[in-house]
């Protein structure tokens, strides 16, 4: 349970952290991740489980290249720019997957499809894969009956640390989020890459966006993710830019959700279920605030150049 | 060295554009406005619908009296909020968190008359004043949460303000479900309706008319504060430059903790004007995202007093349009949400042309 939240947090701050090591705050990341939502739903009925994670996936590079072409080229402030994509995502998720549009949608894409998949507002959720053998130990078994996207973030999240941390592009990705300057004199294209890291944090919003309804809550509600973007970005901070620590961060707070659900149904009843359901933004502003303390700071990188824009002229 | 970007055709390069005036700054805004509508037009288009008959719809809001003045009531929040928004943004303070603190008004504001209504306490006459003074204290310092986490622990604002919105509407749901249902709501998830003198209705009875006075007298006080006051400058200094600030004897501290407070309290009198002028009572959801919206507006006014007046009531009137087309052509609701998000992203594409101009060298011709 709380690897099948934590993995909603974990593909979205991996990507966010590509992009903010090269100096780009991806604020959109909540927008992303609704569209990966309603684009994921909307393929799903049309076309199934893999073209719907494929449509939310260029979906979200999609939108981050609308974050790319105005905080990287027109080097406007990031902070706004990613609010509007944020607020665009909701409007147009909300938009696309209302009943209304939704209908017009399938039809198009999916003339044959039978008039009750036109109207349900749930999706066939993705099917769990025991891993045979790892599956049947006790304890950690659990890590291992789950449903693909959930190993393929297994799989990221170490490979994403060593791209970052000991290949050459990432070693370019890292100087360009920390002295874009130099970076241009060694030769190596501040805006293209900068652009492509905002294009992989979209690219891995979407897929969030496209597990948390697929592989969490196969039910469509305007907004879904309530949140969990930002939560993200703040769990980025917590981990230090690093996609290892992201996976401790990610779990953290799928832990804090399913502590959430556990204490409702233990006959906390007394304790008001809204009550609860502030837990988890209020263990992301308690980390911001850990994570902020002076001393802490000096210990740890937040990209010197995240969220300046670049320009050649001054 | 200027940016540029080498393609087939030649050279483009965007170069910083050398002071412009008021009226090609206003004009450049009013293309952008258009741009978004265009685009959003074509999503419609793209579906199948009719965008001709969509605008219909969107600009017979504001010739259409009795949807005029919904759109005026609409505007009133978005408006407070975004007057607390502009001092926040001159001080560089990124205040996500107005739609929590419009969350905190409405709950003072309920709390007064709760204490009224169920123990008895204060007179009828007194009310609406404490009211406004309850929204602006609680609206206050729910912004100034972010505020002293900035100015004590350095902790950017962004994040804070944006969680807090989330726990503002919680603490709503926890009220409404709890402690402060209506009895006689049949277990609806609503506080009991506001009486006549907890409404905003000063004006001839009207909450529109008596929310617009507010409004206007908002802008006022943003604008005094901000041109003609000592606190309102060092809150502009602050935000062009914390170091020069210090430099000049300013307590930044201080100034990021006023600012935030005054930032927060417009838009908890927002709140107040959402339960006692729009809705006459607190339940859950009671913002459709107004503290957003607000956001825009205060980008689109270019954070000045008086054009967020007017502009809010654009988005006002653009919520009103919204229920409008559910209504007459059956688009959804969040068509509305969108096309204010498309204006917000095209305000901000209007606002680099404003700044920048783009040059195109085709080789040969340029000799420099």
């Amino acid at each position: 349970m709380t690897v099948q939240v934590g993995t909603v947090y974990l593909l979205a701050s991996l990507g966010e952290i590509y992009a903010e090591r090269s100096g780009i705050l991806n604020l959109g990341l909540e927008g992303i991740m609704v569209m990966g939502a309603a684009i994921s739903f909307i393929f799903t009925l049309a076309y199934g489980h893999l073209a719907a994670i494929l449509a939310s996936i260029i979906v979200g590079i999609l939108m981050s290249l609308i974050l790319a072409v105005m905080a990287i080229y027109m080097r406007l402030n990031q902070t706004v720019t990613g609010l509007a994509l944020t607020m665009f995502g909701l409007g147009l998720s909300g938009f696309l997957a209302s009943p209304e549009i939704r209908r017009i949608i399938l039809l198009a894409l999916n003339p044959s499809l039978p008039e009750n998949l036109l109207a349900i507002q749930e999706a066939p959720k993705l099917p769990e894969i025991p891993v045979p053998g790892l599956s049947e130990i006790p304890v950690i078994g659990c890590f291992f009956r789950q449903n693909v996207l959930v190993y393929i973030s297994y799989m990221a999240a170490p490979l994403m640390w060593f791209i970052l941390f000991k290949t050459k592009p990432g070693l370019s990705l890292r100087s360009v989020g920390e002295n874009p300057a130099a970076a241009d004199a060694m030769g190596i294209n501040v805006f293209k890459l900068r652009c492509a890291a905002t294009m992989i944090s979209g690219g891995f919003a979407g897929l969030a966006g496209a597990y948390l309804f697929l592989g969490f809550q196969p039910f469509w509600q305007e907004g879904l993710t309530a949140g969990k973007g930002f939560i993200a970005l703040s769990l980025v901070i917590l981990s230090t830019w690093n996609p290892l620590k992201a996976i401790l961060g990610a779990y953290l707070f799928g832990g804090v959700e399913v502590i959430q659900y556990r204490l409702q149904l233990f006959g906390l009843g007394a304790l008001s279920p809204y009550l609860l359901a502030m837990l988890p933004y209020l263990v992301a502003i308690v980390a911001l605030i850990a994570v902020s303390i002076e001393s802490v700071r000096k210990r740890i990188g937040v990209p010197a150049s995240l969220g300046i824009p670049y320009s050649r002229e001054e | 060295m200027p940016f540029t970007l080498e393609t087939r055709l030649g050279r483009i390069r965007v170069e910083r554009r050398v002071g412009y005036g008021r009226l090609y700054s206003i004009s450049m805004t009013l293309l952008s406005l258009a741009i978004a509508l265009l685009v959003a037009g074509l999503i419609l288009a793209s579906l199948g619908l009719d965008p001709a008959a969509a605008f219909q719809v969107i600009f017979g809001v504001f010739v259409k009296p009795s949807l005029l003045l919904e759109s005026i009531k609409q505007s009133i929040p978005i408006c407070l909020a975004a007057l607390g928004l502009s001092i926040a943004f001159k001080m560089n303070f990124w205040n996500i968190g107005a739609e929590g603190q419009l969350y905190m008004g409405m709950i003072a504001s309920t709390g007064i008359v709760l204490l009224h209504s169920y123990y008895g306490l204060f007179n009828e006459w007194a009310i609406m004043p404490l009211m406004l003074l309850a929204s602006f204290l609680l609206g206050g310092a729910w912004c100034l949460i972010a505020g002293a986490l900035k100015a004590r622990l350095g902790v950017n604002e962004i994040l804070p303000t944006l969680m807090l919105n989330y726990v503002a509407m919680l603490v709503v749901e926890f009220l409404v479900h709890g402690p402060w249902r209506d009895p006689k709501g049949y277990g609806f998830p609503l506080s009991i309706p506001f009486p006549d003198y907890a409404k905003l209705n000063l004006v001839f009875g009207e909450p529109a008319y008596t929310g617009l006075l507010l409004s206007m007298l908002g802008a006022a006080a943003v604008f005094l504060l901000l041109e003609y006051t000592k606190p309102g400058f060092e809150i502009k200094v602050v935000g062009q430059s914390p170091a020069v600030a210090r430099y000049a004897g300013i307590r930044v501290r201080r100034t990021i903790l006023l600012g935030s407070f005054l930032s927060g309290g417009l838009a908890g009198i927002g709140g107040l004007s959402i339960v006692s002028g729009i809705i006459g009572r607190l339940r859950p959801g009671a913002s459709p995202g107004y503290g957003y919206t607000a956001i825009i507006v205060a980008a689109l006014a270019g954070l000045n007093p008086w054009v967020v007046i007017a502009a809010s009531i654009f988005f006002g009137g653009l919520l009103t349009a919204g229920g409008a087309l559910q209504m007459s052509m059956g688009i959804p609701r969040a068509a509305a949400q969108m096309i204010q998000a498309i204006i917000f992203l095209m305000i901000l594409v209007g606002e680099f042309i404003k700044r920048y101009k783009i040059v195109l060298e085709r080789p040969g011709v340029s000799g420099s």
